[in-house]
C-alpha cells in the first residue's frame, strides 16, 4: 500500500517534471529557432561600432604655392553612453580631468539621441589630459580618444577674414544640410571662403567598422574604409603682399591713436591685379583667431570678438565707406566724357565756390589758384571739383560711377559684400524716407500712390517726365531733404553725401582706370585643386565690362594721380621714393559727429599697370597720412623693395 | 568488504555518466566564460598575465573535493542519519544564523561566510543547507505517514521548514527560500499529503504573492502609498522586471536582456564554442555563475541546451526511479527531496536565463561557478547513489 502510493505519486511526479522541461525547450526554441534574427541584430547593435575616421579639410595655399592653411592632428575626447549606471561618476571625473564642467557634460549626453554613438566633448586636447585618461582607463567606461585632423594656421591670424572659419556645425546647419550627408559634430566652414567652398574642402569621411567589448573597448578589427581628403583651394593672394598690408594696417593703427586719433582702430586694404581682377591682398583689422573660434569660448572670449565695438568678425574690405577725394576721378571722367570741359581748361580757385549763397570751401583755404584737370587732381582742388560737377550733372557722374562697378557688388567668393551707394535723387529719397515724422511719412505714401496711377495711366514720354518732375515738387513740399538739390551734387563731387564703396570696389575701380577702362569681375579662388593633384576647377579672369571712357580720357586721370605724388605738391608727395613710378590719390570721408575716415587708393607701375590698391584707416584723419603708408607697404611688398613706411608723413588731405 | 563489492555493482552507471559530462561541459564553458578577451593593441589588455584557466582550476578542485564527498556518501548507512536529525537541524540553523552575524556582503545580501587564514575559504551555508533540511524534513515525514490529510497536520511541517527558511530570507535570499518551500512541497506530495490541499496551498500561495505585489506597485503609482512588503526594493524589482525587461534596458532589466541576447543569437547550431559575441565581449553579466546557461545557448545553440538539458533529464528521472525502489519510506523521501532540489534549481536557473522566471541568485546543479553548490550537489548525488545501492530489486 504504501509503496503503490510512493510509486503512483512519483509518476505524476515524473510528468510534472516532463511537462516543465518541454516547457523549457519550447522557450528556448521559440527564442533560438524562431527569433534568432531579432536576437542577433541586438547582439549586433550591441558589438558593432562604426567609428568615424575624419576626412582633413583641403588645404589652401597662396599664388606662389606658400602654405596659407593646412590641417594638424589633435586629440579630441569623446564620450559614449554605455547605459551604465555609473555613468554619473564617469562624467565626473572626466570633467575634472577637462576642467570643465560636468553639467555641461551630462547635457550633451543626454542631447544624444542614439545610444553607442560617441559625443565630442573636446578638441585640441593637450597631452597631459590623453596621458591622465589613459591611467584612468579603466575608470572611464565609454571615454575614446581619437585623433583627427583640425584645421593649422601657419601664418596665424593671417587672412583670417578671407578664410573664415571652422567649427562644430550648428544644429540650423545641420537642418539644412542634412541632404548633403552632414551630421552632428562635423566641422563646417562658418565664414569667408570656408564658407563658400565648403563643398570642395570638406572632403569625405571615412570609417572603421570594430567589435567591441560591454565598456566599448575594440576587441576586433573589421574593415577599414580610408577618408578621402577635400580638395585644395590655391588663391590669388600674394603672402608677402597680404602680409605686409595686415602688419601695415595694425600699425597705421597705433600711429593714428598715438596722434589722438582716439577711435582709429579699424581699417582695411585691398590689392588687385589690374590685368585679371586677381585679388592680391585682401585684409581687414582688427582680426580674430579662427583657433579660438573653432572651439568652446568662454562667455569672456566670446564677448572679446562678438560685442567688441570694433567687431573683428567684420571683413571691412567689404564694407563702405565715404571715398571722400578718391571719387574725383569719376567726376573727371565725367567732364570729360560728356565734352563739359577738356584738359586744358583752367578755372582760378579763390578757396571757395559760391552757389545759391551758399559758400563752399577748399580744403586750402587760400585757394589753388589756376587749375587744370591734372592740377585739380593733383592737389585734389575742391572748388574745381564743385564747379565740374555741378556742370556735369548727377546723372552724368553716377553713370561713369556705375560704369566702374561703384554702387553693386562685385560678386566675389566671399559672404556678407556690401553694394555701396551711388548718389541720386532715388538713393537720396531712399535713404532719408526712414527720417520722417509719421504725418511726412503719410503724406509721402499718398503722393507716391497718386503718382503710380497717374504714370499708369500716362502715354507718352513727355508726359511722364513732366509728371515726373511735378511729383518732385510735391516731395519737395513736404520735406526739402526727399529732393535732390545741386547742394547734393556739389558734396558728391568732392566724395562726400550719400556716396558709399566698398574697399575692393575702390580697388577694382582703381584697377579699371589703370588698365585701359576694363572692369574685371575680382576673384580669390585661381585654383580648385583635388588630392592627388588634379586641377578639378580654374578660374579665369571675368571681364563684367569694357567702360565707355576713352583711351585719352583715362590717359589724364592717369596723368592727374601720377602727379599726386610728386613734390612739390601733391598730397601723397613724399611717398614711394625709389618705387617703380607710382599713381595714387588721397581722400577723406568725412563721418559726422567723428574723426574722418582716411582713403587711400594707387596704382603701379605708372606706365603698364600691374596693381592696384586701396586702403581705407577708420577715423585717421588725412587719408595720406594714414592710409598712404598702407599702400607704399603693399607696394613695396609687391616690388620686393624694402618697406620705408614706418615714417608718417603729414599730408594736407 | 565483499558486502561492499555488491553494493558498489549496483551503482546507478547512466546516472553518474550523464553527472560526469554535466561537470566536463560545465567546467569548459566556465573557461569560455573567464578567458581574458583579446583586445586590440588600442585599449590596453586587461589583467595580463593573469592565469586564463584560474576559474576552470579553482571549479576542478571543488569537483574534487565534492567527489570526495560523494564517496563518502557512499560508505555510510543513510538510515544511521535518522540517528542525527536532531543534530543537523540545529547545525543548520546556527550556521544560518552564523551568516546573518559574521556574513561577507556580495550585491547587498549577506550570503557567504569566510574562514581560514586571510579568510580564502568562503563558503555559502544556504547551499549545505538545502541538503540538511532535505534530510532533516525527510525524517519528519517519515515519522508522519498517513498523518498528512488535514491542514492542520501540514501546518507542523510549515513550521519545520518555515524558520531555517526564514533565516534565509533574512540574509535576504529569496531564491534560496523559495527553494525551499519547493522541495517542501516535492517531498509532501510523494510523502502522502492530499494533492488538492497542496494544489490549493500553492495556488493560494503565489495567488496572494502576485497580489501583494501587485497591489504594492499600484498603489505606489496610483495612490502615492506604501504597501509594506517583506522583501526589499531591489529584489521585488528583479522578481517582477522579467515581464517587461525594456523599461529599464540598462538597470534592472540589464541581465535579463542581455542573457536572451545570448541565446537568442546562437540559433540552432550556435556561434561556436569560444567564439559567442555576447561572451567574449562580456555583455552577458554573472556569465560563470547564474547566467551561465545563456553561454551555453550562445555559443552551443539549440542543440547544446538541449541536450544539456536532456543530460539534467536523465538524471532527474534516475533519481525519480531511485525514489520509487528505495528499500524505505526514509529513502525514498530523501531521494524526492535531492531530485526536487535538483528540478527546483534547474527549472529557476535556466527559467530566468530564458526570461521566464524571475532573476534570483540560483546557481545551475553541477554547471555554474562556486564551490558551495558543487560540494553540495555531488554529496546529494552521492546519497542518491547510496540509496541505489542499498534498493530492494534490481533496476534496470
Amino acid at each position: 500500500m504504501e509503496r503503490n502510493l510512493i510509486e503512483k505519486r512519483m509518476h505524476i511526479y515524473l510528468y510534472i517534471v516532463v511537462i516543465l522541461f518541454l516547457i523549457l525547450v519550447s522557450r528556448l526554441a521559440y527564442m533560438q529557432l524562431l527569433q534568432n534574427d531579432k536576437f542577433s541584430t541586438l547582439a549586433r547593435e550591441n558589438r558593432m561600432r562604426l567609428i568615424t575616421i575624419t576626412a582633413p579639410r583641403g588645404e589652401v595655399f597662396d599664388r606662389n604655392g606658400i602654405k596659407l592653411v593646412g590641417n594638424q592632428p589633435v586629440y579630441t575626447v569623446s564620450l559614449v553612453n554605455l547605459g551604465r549606471k555609473d555613468m554619473g561618476g564617469v562624467v565626473q571625473r572626466l570633467a575634472g580631468i577637462l576642467g570643465t564642467d560636468a553639467q555641461e557634460i551630462q547635457q550633451k549626453i543626454d542631447q544624444q539621441e542614439r545610444l553607442y554613438e560617441p559625443v565630442k566633448l573636446a578638441t585640441r586636447v593637450s597631452e597631459e589630459i590623453v596621458i591622465k585618461i589613459e591611467e584612468q582607463r579603466l575608470e572611464l567606461p565609454g571615454v575614446e580618444i581619437d585623433i583627427e585632423p583640425l584645421r593649422e594656421y601657419p601664418n596665424g591670424n593671417m587672412l583670417a577674414h578671407v578664410m573664415g572659419y571652422v567649427r562644430e556645425i550648428n544644429p540650423e546647419q545641420l537642418a539644412e544640410n542634412k541632404d548633403n550627408g552632414y551630421k552632428s559634430g562635423d566641422r563646417f566652414g562658418q565664414s569667408g571662403l570656408e564658407y563658400t567652398y565648403e563643398q570642395y574642402l570638406r572632403g569625405r569621411d571615412g570609417g572603421r567598422q570594430v567589435e567591441v567589448d560591454s565598456k566599448a573597448r575594440p576587441v576586433r578589427d573589421l574593415g577599414v574604409l580610408g577618408p578621402v581628403p577635400g580638395n585644395n583651394l590655391m588663391l590669388t593672394i600674394d603672402h608677402k603682399v597680404q602680409k605686409a598690408a595686415e602688419e601695415a594696417l595694425a600699425r597705421s593703427s597705433q600711429e593714428a591713436l598715438r596722434q589722438g586719433y582716439g577711435e582709429a582702430r579699424a581699417g582695411a586694404a585691398v590689392a588687385i591685379d589690374v590685368r585679371s581682377g586677381a585679388v592680391l591682398a585682401m585684409a581687414s583689422y582688427p582680426g580674430f583667431d579662427p583657433v579660438k573660434l573653432s572651439g568652446v569660448l568662454s562667455q569672456k572670449e566670446y564677448n572679446e570678438v562678438f560685442n567688441s565695438p570694433w567687431n573683428p568678425m567684420l571683413n571691412r574690405a567689404l564694407l563702405s565707406y565715404a571715398p571722400g577725394s578718391t571719387f574725383k576721378m569719376i567726376v573727371a571722367m565725367a567732364g570729360l566724357e560728356t565734352a563739359t570741359i577738356t584738359p586744358q581748361t583752367i578755372i582760378s580757385d579763390p578757396g571757395y565756390f559760391i552757389w545759391d549763397n551758399h559758400r563752399y570751401n577748399d580744403w586750402k583755404l587760400s585757394g589753388h589758384g589756376q587749375v587744370d584737370m591734372v592740377k585739380a587732381i593733383k592737389v585734389s582742388c575742391n572748388t574745381y571739383f564743385y564747379q565740374l560737377g555741378l556742370k556735369v550733372g548727377i546723372d552724368n557722374i553716377a553713370k561713369i560711377a556705375r560704369e566702374f562697378g561703384l554702387g553693386e557688388k562685385t560678386g566675389i567668393e566671399l559672404p556678407g559684400e556690401y553694394s555701396g551707394v551711388v548718389p541720386g535723387p532715388p538713393s537720396k529719397f531712399q535713404l532719408r524716407k526712414p527720417y520722417l515724422s509719421s504725418e511726412g511719412l503719410r503724406k509721402v505714401e499718398e503722393i507716391e500712390q497718386r503718382y503710380e496711377d497717374l504714370m499708369n495711366k500716362a502715354t507718352g514720354e513727355e508726359e511722364k517726365k513732366q509728371l515726373l518732375d511735378k511729383k518732385a515738387k510735391d516731395l519737395l513740399a513736404v520735406n526739402w531733404e526727399l529732393a535732390w538739390h545741386d547742394y547734393d551734387t556739389i558734396i558728391t563731387s568732392i566724395g562726400q553725401g550719400d556716396s558709399s564703396y566698398t574697399i575692393l570696389g575702390m580697388a577694382n575701380y582703381v584697377a579699371a582706370i589703370a588698365n585701359g577702362g576694363i572692369l574685371y569681375k575680382p576673384y580669390l579662388v585661381q585654383k580648385v585643386i583635388d588630392p592627388s593633384g588634379n586641377v578639378i576647377e580654374e578660374n579665369q579672369p571675368v571681364v563684367v565690362r569694357h567702360t565707355s571712357v576713352s583711351p585719352e580720357t583715362l590717359a589724364v586721370v592717369r596723368e592727374g594721380m601720377r602727379e599726386v605724388v610728386l613734390p612739390p605738391n601733391g598730397t601723397a608727395h613724399g611717398f614711394f621714393t625709389g618705387f617703380p613710378p607710382v599713381a595714387a590719390k588721397t581722400g577723406t570721408g568725412e563721418v559726422f559727429g567723428h574723426d574722418n575716415h582716411a582713403q587711400f587708393v594707387a596704382f603701379a607701375p605708372y606706365a603698364q599697370p600691374e596693381i592696384a590698391v586701396a586702403v581705407v584707416m577708420e577715423f585717421a584723419g588725412h587719408g595720406g597720412a594714414m592710409a598712404g603708408p598702407v599702400a607704399e607697404s603693399m607696394l613695396a611688398a609687391y616690388f620686393g623693395l624694402t618697406d620705408l613706411s614706418t615714417t608718417y608723413i603729414n599730408t594736407p588731405e | 568488504m565483499l558486502e561492499q563489492n555488491i553494493l558498489f555493482k549496483k551503482l546507478d552507471r547512466t546516472l553518474l555518466i550523464a553527472i560526469t559530462i554535466i561537470i566536463l561541459l560545465g567546467l569548459v564553458i566556465i573557461y569560455s566564460a573567464t578567458k581574458p578577451s583579446g583586445l586590440l593593441p588600442v585599449a590596453e589588455a586587461l589583467s595580463t598575465g593573469d592565469d586564463p584557466f584560474a576559474y576552470v582550476k579553482k571549479q576542478m578542485f571543488f569537483v574534487l573535493f565534492g567527489i570526495g564527498m560523494m564517496i563518502m556518501m557512499l560508505y555510510i548507512q543513510y538510515e544511521d542519519l535518522l540517528k542525527h536529525v536532531k543534530f543537523l537541524y540545529v547545525l543548520n540553523l546556527i550556521i544560518l544564523g552564523a551568516v546573518l552575524i559574521v556574513g561577507d556582503s556580495t550585491l547587498g545580501a549577506q550570503r557567504w561566510i569566510a574562514i581560514g587564514p586571510n579568510q580564502i575559504f568562503r563558503f555559502q551555508p544556504s547551499e549545505f543547507s538545502k541538503l540538511l533540511i532535505i534530510i532533516c524534513f525527510a525524517a519528519y515525514l517519515n515519522s508522519r505517514s498517513n498523518m498528512l490529510n488535514r491542514l492542520r497536520d501540514l501546518l507542523p511541517c510549515f513550521v519545520y521548514i518555515g524558520v531555517p527558511a526564514l533565516l534565509i530570507l533574512m540574509q535576504p535570499d529569496l531564491g534560496t527560500a523559495l527553494v525551499f518551500l519547493a522541495i517542501m512541497f516535492g517531498m509532501l506530495f510523494i510523502a502522502g499529503a492530499r494533492p488538492w490541499l497542496l494544489s490549493g496551498i500553492i495556488a493560494g500561495g503565489i495567488g496572494t504573492a502576485s497580489l501583494w505585489i501587485w497591489a504594492h506597485f499600484w498603489l505606489a503609482a496610483n495612490r502615492g502609498f506604501e504597501l509594506w512588503i517583506p522583501i526589499k526594493d531591489y529584489q521585488l524589482k528583479r522578481l517582477v522586471i522579467f515581464l517587461d525587461p525594456w523599461q529599464e534596458p540598462f538597470d534592472a532589466g540589464y541581465n535579463v536582456i542581455q542573457s536572451q541576447i545570448a541565446i537568442g543569437q546562437g540559433g540552432f547550431w550556435g556561434r561556436g564554442l569560444f567564439n559567442g559575441s555576447q561572451t567574449y565581449g562580456d555583455f552577458l553579466p554573472f556569465q560563470k555563475n547564474d547566467f551561465i546557461f545563456s553561454v551555453v545557448g550562445e555559443e552551443l545553440g539549440f542543440i547544446g541546451a538541449f541536450l544539456l538539458l536532456v543530460l539534467f533529464f536523465v538524471v532527474i528521472y534516475r533519481g525519480i526511479l531511485i525514489a520509487i525502489n528505495a528499500r524505505d519510506r526514509f529513502g525514498s523521501l530523501l531521494a524526492t527531496g535531492i531530485v526536487s532540489m535538483l528540478v527546483v534549481h534547474v527549472l529557476i536557473n535556466v527559467g530566468m536565463n530564458i526570461g521566464i522566471m524571475p532573476v534570483t541568485g540560483i546557481p545551475l546543479p553541477m554547471f555554474s561557478y562556486g564551490g558551495s553548490s558543487m560540494i553540495t550537489n555531488l554529496t546529494a548525488l552521492g546519497l542518491l547513489l547510496n540509496i541505489n545501492m542499498r534498493r530492494k530489486k534490481i533496476l534496470f
